[in-house]
């Protein structure tokens, strides 16, 4: 299956700061793989073994041979774009240069991790293209012309058959097994990446408010152990639990 | 010698991206490793950098580079448990021009690490270096797991524990008095109010650049552990923390966090950072032994630069790491691009680094200053200059009706009642213009 796997596409999580009014403070965050980016590459790379290859796509600067330290076969950049702050028009972004790259050799499946921090990505990338999107994907395989995707629903394991093409969001389990060594990241910065042109869509969701997640109070007892003890308990029956 | 590079830059921060963009820049093969994801995410926070060398490397510096202020107000702070003694300078000369900045590192060195590859450099994060690869005393290269690189030459920029410098036997770990514990908070303030609480001028004289303001906070900051306290405003944000000794910390007792909170909370610096949010919390081991932590520079294939070569000058009133480190990373560049010119990279061909460092402003600030570190150990700049100074400035300031006496007789009583005596201060004074 020729498969695209999107990496470095999403602003580094780490950077970002939760201000004490609930509010994301992204300061001067760069794109950065995620932590779902392996597990994203896993997946392409399993679809892609019997046959078919691994193609990466990432947008804006920074390390773009990352894909191809990893074992991709080609790699695609939208070097002009920086980090969009809205999920569609990353999606739009995105889904622009699968169609560049689609037009030269048809893509069966586009993987890309399934980032908490922006959790709209997949699902409107895959409305872009007009294709079926499996979100949560944990493990991937070929079937014919069909993909079977698995993915954890509560304790349970969940087994997809989709057709193509389509898009697959995977999430991490994990950490990353094995980081490439230094040679292999020599190797891949000296390979081509193919450099694409994408128009940098308008960015019409914008994020007006936040809250913060509703905190239960804490109590602090002080004094000795029984005396701390006591005010507990009685604590406890005021509030009709004991 | 077959060579995957001529040059091997460990660590990207000041020195090391300073060092790979000027052998980049004459035309060398050269990688710069560096352990963090990516360049600037070891970095700790920021600090106030010097910033002519800067502008000599990379012209426009100002303009190009992410600086959040340029400051231009310099206090020098006497802490005690209830008073605040500053000697407060502002001058527009220090705008024009720009001469010290102050920095977020993981800005500066992102920018730092575009430039090298900008200039050639292959820049390579998320690699840690795990070993000098050694031949005979001759250094070829370096190791990261079960990959080898070789190159003519390594320089070893990765900070005052330098493994490579300690793996080619050029530097034994330093003596705790020699390096201090750097713990710092960054604050998040909007820039009107850090405008209004720092008295800086909210239009900027200084070349476009906002204007800032630095402190060196010395006495009871630090509880009487050597070492002092710093405060610098950045556009957004004020730094804050203090450097402690590391030989005094472990004597007192006292822990790190517990005294940066105590210089937090002082009721004359608390009013700064009222309403503010703590962004950013770490802690940095720095060096502090001056001239005495600066030895054995150069080994066969291998040039230390920056904090690795033990590069960090503390004179009380200014602390400068990072013009020191794109300093000495010039002066390494030139004489590394001229021994592989020469085809001679033994510890013969690159002597001359440790000649042009010498000559070169690090070198002369560094002789300069050789005497500060003794003089900064003293006990009585740390316990009794500060309670000295403000009890002067009661006896000018109190007018309580009781008969006023001339300065000097002010001054002499505040001595007398104070444990310092007079010999003690004339030794002081005559160690500082030494060592100062």
């Amino acid at each position: 299956m020729r498969t695209i796997v999107v990496y470095k596409w999403a602003r580094a999580a780490a950077s970002a700061v939760v201000r004490q009014g609930g509010q994301v403070d992204w300061g001067g965050a760069r794109l950065a793989a995620g932590e779902d980016d392996p597990a994203a590459l896993a997946v392409a790379q399993a679809l892609a073994t019997q046959s078919g290859d691994v193609a990466g796509l990432t947008i804006g600067d920074g390390e773009t041979a990352w894909a191809l330290a990893r074992g991709a076969d080609a790699a695609h950049a939208v070097p002009a774009l920086g980090p969009l702050t809205d999920n569609a028009a990353t999606a739009k972004a995105l889904a622009s240069a699968v169609r560049q790259i689609a037009a030269s050799q048809a893509v069966d499946v586009v993987v890309i991790g399934d980032a908490t921090a922006d959790p709209g990505v997949a699902a409107a990338l895959a409305a872009e293209l007009g294709w079926p999107a499996l979100l949560g994907v944990t493990s991937a395989a070929p079937a014919g012309d069909r993909v079977t995707a698995a993915r954890r629903v509560g304790n349970a394991i969940e087994t997809v058959s989709l057709p193509t093409p389509a898009v697959l969001a995977v999430a991490a389990v994990g950490e990353e097994a094995r980081a490439p060594g230094m040679m292999e990241l020599i190797k891949a910065r000296k390979k081509p990446v193919a450099q694409l042109t994408v128009e940098a869509p308008a960015e019409g969701v914008s994020q007006r408010a936040t809250r913060l997640p509703a905190a239960a109070g804490a109590r602090l007892f002080e004094g000795d152990a029984d005396t701390a003890a006591q005010a507990l308990v009685a604590a406890l029956r005021g509030d009709g639990l004991l | 010698m077959d060579v995957d590079f001529d040059v091997i830059v460990v660590g990207a921060g000041v020195a090391g991206c300073v060092a790979a963009h000027q052998l980049a820049t004459a035309g060398r093969s050269v990688l710069l490793v560096e352990r963090g994801a990516q360049v600037g995410d070891k970095a700790l926070s920021g600090g106030v950098l010097y910033c002519r060398v800067m502008e000599q490397i990379f012209p426009g510096f100002l303009e190009r580079a992410p600086v959040e202020r340029a400051i231009t107000r310099n206090c020098l702070s006497f802490m005690n448990s209830d008073s605040f003694v500053n000697i407060d300078y502002a001058d527009d000369r220090l705008g024009a021009p720009v001469n010290a900045v102050s920095v977020l590192r993981a800005k500066l060195d992102a920018w730092l690490g575009e430039q090298c590859e900008a200039a050639g450099a292959m820049v390579m994060p998320g690699v840690l270096v795990d070993r000098l690869l050694l031949e005979g005393g001759r250094v070829l290269g370096v190791g990261a797991g079960e990959d080898e690189l070789r190159c003519h030459v390594v320089v070893a920029a990765d900070g005052v524990n330098s493994f490579v410098a300690r793996d080619a036997g050029l530097r034994d770990p330093d003596p705790p008095r020699h390096l201090a514990l750097g713990v710092k908070s960054v604050i998040a303030l909007d820039r009107s109010t850090i405008e209004a609480r720092f008295n800086l001028p909210a239009a900027g004289g200084a070349g476009g650049l906002a204007e800032g303001a630095a402190y060196a906070v010395v006495g009871d900051c630090t509880k009487g552990v050597g070492g002092g306290g710093f405060m610098y405003t950045n556009l957004e944000s004020v730094s804050i923390g203090l450097v402690l000794r590391l030989d005094d910390l472990a004597r007192s007792g006292e822990t790190a966090s517990d005294l940066h909170d105590r210089f937090l909370d002082h009721r004359r610096v608390a009013p700064f950072l009222e309403g503010g949010e703590l962004l950013e919390y770490g802690a940095h081991l720095v060096a502090e032994g001056g001239a005495a932590m600066v030895r054995g520079l150069v080994a066969p294939g291998l040039v230390l630069v920056g904090e690795a070569a033990g590069l960090a000058l503390n004179t009380g009133l200014t602390v400068r790491g990072m013009d020191l480190a794109a300093g000495s990373a010039l002066a390494a560049a030139k004489c590394v691009d001229a021994a592989l010119a020469a085809g001679d990279c033994s510890a013969a061909g690159l002597a001359s680094y440790e000649a042009a460092l010498r000559a070169s402003f690090v070198g002369r600030d560094i002789e300069t200053y050789r005497r500060a570190p003794a003089f900064l150990e003293g006990t009585r700049m740390f316990n009794d200059y500060g309670p000295l100074l403000a009890d002067v400035f009661h006896g000018v300031y109190n007018l309580d009706l009781s008969p006023r006496r001339r300065l000097v007789k002010t001054a002499r009583a505040a001595v007398k009642a104070s444990p310092v005596r007079l010999v003690d201060l004339a030794r002081d004074a005559w160690a500082a213009m030494r060592a100062l």
